[in-house]
């Protein structure tokens, strides 16, 4: 898929921004802090309905704005072609007073072809890959950072997997409520049950999500990751969920790393039933520590090569290499998923790769329908490239095609 | 110094108590009375004041009756079947279902839901009485008529588990497509669940 038509309007820098995008490569050159990014973080908006940098969508929207405008509106326009389907997105991120109190609140929505959409349903309609050089938070970062980046992957490929999301976490903030009070003023701890087979129901779903997608990327990513190292590393992707469905309930926990287990056979039905049991074997414990003890909230993901965990022990150098490897399947698998390649978002990364792994960076760039591509420094390209492809410049807040 | 004048501002603040009136429409509220016929602020004093003093619950539905009434007219009318009862949140929902004019059996009124986060249990809202209430042998099926909403599923799944064991058909109102629906255009939830629960044509 691509991009034909962006509109930005008070998105951070940019007050208006109208800009056509041809079906190719386009590297967007200019300094530091001139807007570059923004752009990117604009089109990975349509495809996450959030900010792709952790920081609060808040930021979004033009700070220039007077702040007494009772409502500032910062809005996201775009066209775009899957296939051979053209699809009008329009999303708007809506600062307004909530109540007489002075609170202000944030209210986003979207509108697909005219038709106001929740997000749960808009999902997967762009899809977009970004290689930013904070996602080494993924490697580096604590656990909640890697399964946000499943979910992030997971709400564009898999469908209902946002909704099930969503109403997981509700029914886990009712569980903990309810656990609080049984330890504060105790009764009859059967009334958990209702909440372990809502928490079952949606848990399941996001499990096996889990299972399905990080068996594909481990076996994409294998491949890239054998190339970039010339077959002298062997990635792997080491699932471990704080409720497993593979062990059987006594308490044995992570297998060896030489022998991963293979979870894919399990059934969702199955997976629902025992997780279910798994809950109502936790009631007294999880009484005791006012909150949830199993389940995805707390899940965690080992990306290990040569069976070294990269998180503890990976040299930079490894850590990067590993990143490229996931996020090219992660490229890959959407296009296996769905039929179309997303839009691939590079921010600054070229920087930090060697020849071989730049050069691999720009094969995957020639693979796709469309990329965005932010750099402060041309030589980083090989001249055959940059002929090849739209290089247009940044310069404080205006894009002009060079 | 105030620019409003406690009086005013008192029932404004009473106002915005209430759900769906944020500040803006109490004081709109507030203002109209000060405006309007001295009759007008006096009869609602006089409803309001009536509203609590004079009405009281069905001793065995929960529902709303006229003070003195013990048991309400559905309660007690013999035309009604006592081998279903219809579990409703609210005794609004109770109206909602009469006007379809095809349930013929009797109600119970939870006034409530489960909710945790409001701390709300199943000793806060009547569902001990309904428990007591099967014991009669009478109830066949109870139908829950709860919201499908997190607390409103949480409160029919819990409700399930109690009455299924005592021999009685739990049965929960239909969800799916509401009638006069485009396919087109209904949500992927409310499609899923219309073709999850979806009837065999007779």
């Amino acid at each position: 898929m691509h991009l034909t038509h962006l509109s930005l309007t008070n998105f951070r820098i940019f007050s208006r921004l109208e800009l056509d995008f041809p079906k190719r490569v386009i590297l967007f050159h200019g300094s530091n802090a001139q807007g570059k990014t923004t752009v990117l973080e604009a089109v990975a908006f349509l495809a996450l309905f959030t900010s792709f940098s952790a920081s609060s969508d808040r930021q979004m929207i033009n700070f220039n704005l007077p702040e007494s405008d009772p409502v500032r509106v910062g809005r996201i326009v775009a066209d775009f072609q899957r296939g051979n389907k053209k699809q009008h997105l329009e999303t708007r991120l809506i600062l307004e007073q909530n109540g007489g109190d002075g609170n202000l609140r944030l209210r986003k929505e979207a509108l697909l072809n005219g038709v106001s959409r929740r997000f749960s349903e808009l999902y997967g309609q762009f899809n977009a890959v970004s290689f930013l050089p904070q996602m080494s938070k993924i490697i580096e970062g604590g656990p909640s950072e890697r399964r946000r980046y499943l979910d992030e992957v997971l709400c564009q490929v898999e469908p209902g997997y946002s909704r099930h999301l969503i109403r997981y976490n509700q029914a886990a903030t009712r569980r903990n409520a309810l656990l609080k009070q049984l330890a504060e003023y105790g009764g009859n701890p059967n009334q958990l049950e209702p909440w372990d087979v809502m928490l079952s129901e949606h848990g399941a779903f996001l499990i096996a999500g889990r299972i399905k997608l990080i068996n594909q990327l481990e076996t994409l990513a294998q491949q890239s990751h054998h190339n970039l190292t010339g077959g002298k590393e062997v990635f792997r992707i080491d699932y471990q969920p704080a409720f497993d469905p593979f062990v059987a309930e006594n308490g044995q926990l992570g297998l060896p790393v030489h022998n991963l287990a293979d979870r894919s056979p399990i059934e969702l039905p199955e997976i629902q039933k025992s997780f279910q049991t798994g809950l109502e074997k936790r009631h007294r414990y999880d009484i005791q520590r006012g909150s949830t003890s199993i389940g995805p909230h707390r899940d965690e993901m080992r990306l290990l090569t040569n069976q070294v965990d990269l998180s503890n022990y990976g040299s930079r150098g490894q850590t990067r290499t590993a990143l490229l490897s996931l996020k090219f399947a992660e490229v890959h698998l959407m296009h296996a998923r769905t039929g179309e390649w997303p839009v691939l978002l590079l921010d600054e990364v070229m920087a930090e790769l060697d020849p071989l792994r730049r050069h691999a960076l720009m094969s995957l760039l020639d693979t796709v329908e469309q990329a965005f591509v932010t750099t402060t420094d041309l030589d980083m390209f090989d001249p055959d490239f940059l002929g090849n492809h739209e290089i247009w410049k940044v310069h404080q807040g205006i894009v002009s095609e060079a | 110094m105030r620019a409003i004048p406690d009086p005013v501002q008192n029932l404004i603040d009473a106002f915005s108590r209430l759900p769906g009136i944020g500040p803006k429409s109490a004081s709109r509220l507030a203002f109209f009375l000060l405006k309007a016929p001295e009759a007008l602020s006096s009869d609602l004093a006089e409803a309001l004041e009536a509203l609590k003093s004079e009405t009281s619950q069905c001793q065995r539905c929960f529902n709303i009756t006229v003070k003195g009434v013990e048991i309400c007219d559905i309660c007690a009318s013999s035309e009604r079947s006592d081998e279903t009862i219809c579990v409703v949140e609210e005794p609004l929902d109770v109206l909602a279902i009469e006007r379809t004019g095809v349930y013929q059996g009797k109600y119970h009124v939870l006034m409530g839901v489960l909710s945790p986060i409001e701390g709300i249990g199943p000793d806060q809202i009547k569902i001990f009485p309904l428990l007591e209430r099967l014991k009669n042998g009478l109830t066949k099926e109870v139908i829950i008529a709860t919201n499908p909403s997190m607390e409103g599923d949480a409160t029919a799944l819990y409700l399930q588990q109690r009455i299924t064991p005592l021999g009685i058909k739990v049965s929960r109102l239909a969800r799916g497509l509401p009638v006069g629906g485009d396919i087109e255009y209904a949500d992927q939830g409310t499609l899923q669940r219309a073709l999850a629960y979806r009837q065999e044509m007779e």
